[in-house]
């Protein structure tokens, strides 16, 4: 009998263990406002009033893994601003130790690149803090629930950034297109890749 | 029927095995005396599918251009840091001012030019340089950072030599990596793997390039993390090892294998003028059944340790034999240069063995150390003084754990012995670095000579030159002392820039003319460095024509009490 009750409470803890692994905690984005370069103003969240949910990319001038995804954001800028899914590209690259990463750089790329969509500078780091953004291109699909915005996807835009024609993997646009169809995500997040993301303030290799 | 059959199955199986190849790059080469380096992230189509991020200079995608350079000439380096983080660039093998040498002391900022300069003083010799930023010099290593510096003179360039870069006379980086399944490399600080999985030579996979049908001269160098290459031809004939680190040997000495280690070094030379053209020959690293103490030796394919390349015989290069160039050399020198070599009786100064210590394995093990002393930017450095010669001796035997590629900054020096015998005639020239393995005892001699800098901020390096290792603390420090300078009276180091605002060129202007200008740092007036000018040469005015237009501040060290200056300036 104390061998059986020993037995139970070790399947309950076993149990009460997985139970409480399964339970995801929904990583929340509150609200922000940053200015585009795109526009020269001020953007947030709460501007969009009938905003689903929306593409969120940490993006900047320079990183050449950065730079293959102009076009493709701009077409998926394009097909889901529609649908009631905009995309926000967000440079929080630390520009005091960046001078490529100037908000009339940024002004540049937009014009160079014909950006469709508001590229934001996220110039204390804040956001990129929030979402714990670590490289460029890094992106994140967020949905509104509750009228809060629920992080659904984060991880790579896809799995080839040289060669559109050759993505095997479409991970941001098949999230985007499960929450449409108002089905669960399934590939949550992958690997993202590109250049690293220095925080001020932080001591890493930024010595 | 059947033999067509076969002939037919035996050129299809040849055509995929052509087409596994990938032609190898040659880096650029930029010759002169001012070299404009651009440190960059980069990316490269290394394998199937998604590129890899990698770190590059200039035109290249990975590595970075041959930088060719005079005996006699002053040279001019323009390194800009465009990575997104702190790096230093070591002129691995050259001989210059500590202040100069890019190691982990001379950090540059990420955006910041910096400015070293130098008069080469050494003989011909293949060198390189490459990062090394303390703790981040793996990393940055397995990004591709990194090239070659040829050093040429008038004796080396009387012999008769293959000497066309890319035609006779190539340029040979080893490495390997792997991949994680999105394609960036594995690599600190995410994995601690040392041995790639995957051979790359000059950056390329299979690598296969035409060399033509005569003698031709390799410039070997180990750009490894930590992987030895027990190098060999595959119809096992025999080849000349004409150079070491620090220049031509007196005489070619033949092998048939030949290892190379982390940071070493070989120039080579290969007769392939018995061989047909269109026939080719394969060079490969022949590490199977190597011992556990040679890097790579290890037999595991998995884990901190293990690769798919490790204890087998693989691919390095593949030759295709071309057309026999004009004025080939057909034949081998039978001398070289006449190099006089430190003996252990010229040395003066014995200096008492380093011990390598530490580094066994397990989870409360110290990371390898010299003599139970960590590396920190701090610590106390050796002193030597200018002119001696020295004998230093390396001990690998307590506890003997691993082998080394143990590298000395600042002079080449010849191995005196090696475990009491003498060291193996291909590498009796000179030498900035080598493999001691475990349980050996390394003794060479060098002459500290030319400069002498008593600022312990900015000291010369030894270390192991294995990336995880030097990461981890298997390193120390020393600077060459000079005869102390009479002592001044407080110096006023007041001075003003003109003409204010510039645009082109700023002067300064001394109060005192004793004063001696050691380091400007030049940083925008929110505090980002965008200049930093190692002992400049100031009477010629600074050229700030790269910056944008804003206001500055011009931060001036004197060398004498070190102490600090500012001034504004505006550029137009």
């Amino acid at each position: 009998m104390k061998k059986h009750f020993f037995l139970f409470f070790i399947i309950a803890f076993v149990f009460a263990l997985s139970g409480f692994t399964s339970i995801e905690k929904d990583n929340l984005i509150s609200n922000f406002k940053l200015k585009s370069a795109t526009t020269n103003k001020w953007i947030s969240l709460s501007d969009y009033k009938d905003a689903k949910g929306f593409i969120i990319i940490f993006t900047c001038n320079k990183c050449p893994m950065a730079k293959f995804y102009s076009q493709r954001m701009n077409q998926m800028n394009e097909k889901y601003k529609k649908m009631g899914v905009p995309l926000l590209a967000i440079n929080s690259m630390d520009t005091l130790a960046y001078a490529e990463e100037s908000f009339r750089k940024m002004q540049i790329k937009v014009k160079n690149d014909q950006l469709n969509f508001p590229y934001l500078q996220d110039k204390k780091q804040v956001v990129g803090k929030n979402f714990k953004a670590s490289v460029t291109p890094q992106a994140f699909v967020i949905w509104k629930q509750n009228n809060k915005f629920v992080v659904k996807y984060e991880g790579a835009i896809d799995d080839n950034a040289g060669d559109n024609e050759k993505v095997k993997n479409h991970f941001l646009t098949n999230a985007v297109d499960q929450l449409l169809k108002g089905n669960e995500v399934t590939v949550k997040n992958s690997e993202p890749f590109g250049c690293k993301i220095f925080y001020r303030g932080i001591k890493d290799k930024m010595k | 029927m059947k033999n067509i059959f076969l002939a037919f199955i035996i050129a299809l199986t040849t055509n995929v095995i052509n087409a596994q190849y990938s032609n190898m790059t040659m880096p650029e080469a930029l010759y002169g005396t001012t070299f404009n380096l651009n440190i960059h992230e980069s990316t490269k189509q290394l394998v199937t599918g998604n590129q890899t991020i990698t770190g590059s200079i200039n035109n290249e995608t990975f590595w970075g251009p041959t930088l060719f350079i005079n005996k006699g000439d002053l040279v001019h380096m323009n390194v800009t840091n465009n990575l997104n983080e702190s790096t230093t660039v070591h002129w691995h093998g050259m001989h210059l001012p500590a202040v100069m040498d890019g190691g982990p002391h001379q950090v540059i900022p990420a955006g910041t030019l910096w400015q070293p300069y130098w008069t080469v003083k050494q003989q011909a010799a293949t060198l390189w340089y490459h990062p090394h930023l303390h703790e981040t010099t793996h990393a940055q290593m397995t990004k591709g950072i990194g090239g070659f510096i040829i050093v040429k003179d008038p004796q080396e360039a009387a012999l008769a030599l293959p000497r066309t870069y890319g035609v006779d006379d190539i340029v040979l980086a080893l490495t390997s990596r792997s991949f994680n399944a999105n394609n960036t490399f594995v690599s600190p600080p995410s994995s601690n793997r040392v041995y790639g999985d995957y051979m790359l030579s000059n950056g390329t996979l299979n690598a296969q390039y035409t060399l033509p049908k005569q003698f031709v001269r390799l410039r070997i160098l180990n750009a490894e993390i930590e992987r030895g290459y027990n190098l060999g031809f595959s119809d096992n004939r025999t080849f000349y090892v004409i150079g070491n680190d620090g220049g031509l040997l007196n005489s070619p000495v033949g092998v048939t294998r030949l290892p190379i280690h982390v940071g070493e070094r070989y120039e080579i030379l290969v007769n392939l003028g018995n061989d047909n053209v269109g026939s080719n020959i394969d060079l490969k690293a022949y590490n199977s059944g190597q011992s556990q103490s040679f890097p790579g030796g290890e037999p595991a394919t998995g884990g901190v340790f293990g690769s798919l390349l490790n204890n087998t015989t693989f691919n390095v290069l593949h030759i295709n034999v071309g057309a026999t160039t004009a004025n080939p050399i057909t034949s081998l020198p039978t001398s070289l240069i006449t190099n006089t070599y430190w003996t252990a009786a010229d040395a003066t100064v014995n200096r008492t063995t380093i011990n390598i210590t530490n580094g066994q394995p397990g989870p409360a093990s110290i990371p390898f150390n010299f003599d139970n002393t960590t590396f920190s930017l701090t610590m106390n450095p050796k002193v030597v003084n200018l002119n001696d010669i020295e004998k230093w001796t390396i001990a690998n035997t307590n506890p003997a754990v691993f082998g080394h590629s143990f590298h000395l900054h600042d002079i080449e020096f010849k191995i005196v012995s090696r475990n009491n015998g003498t060291a193996a005639a291909y590498e009796s020239g000179w030498k900035d670095t080598f493999f001691i393995s475990k349980g050996e005892t390394v003794s060479f001699v060098g002459k500290f000579d030319d400069f002498a800098d008593s600022d312990v901020t900015h000291p010369y390096m030894y270390h192991c030159h294995f990336g995880g290792h030097e990461d981890g603390g298997m390193m120390g420090q020393f600077i060459v002392s000079g005869a102390l300078g009479t002592n001044q009276n407080e110096t006023n180091t007041s001075f003003s820039l003109y003409p204010n605002p510039s645009s082109n060129l700023l002067y300064v202007n001394l109060k005192d003319n004793n004063t001696e200008i050691y380091y400007v740092t030049i940083s925008t007036i929110t505090g980002r460095v965008v200049m930093m000018l190692p002992q400049p040469e100031w009477q010629n005015g600074i050229d700030i024509s790269s910056l944008e237009s804003g206001v500055y501040t011009f931060q001036m060290m004197d060398k004498q009490t070190k102490s600090l200056t500012t001034r504004k300036f505006i550029k137009k």
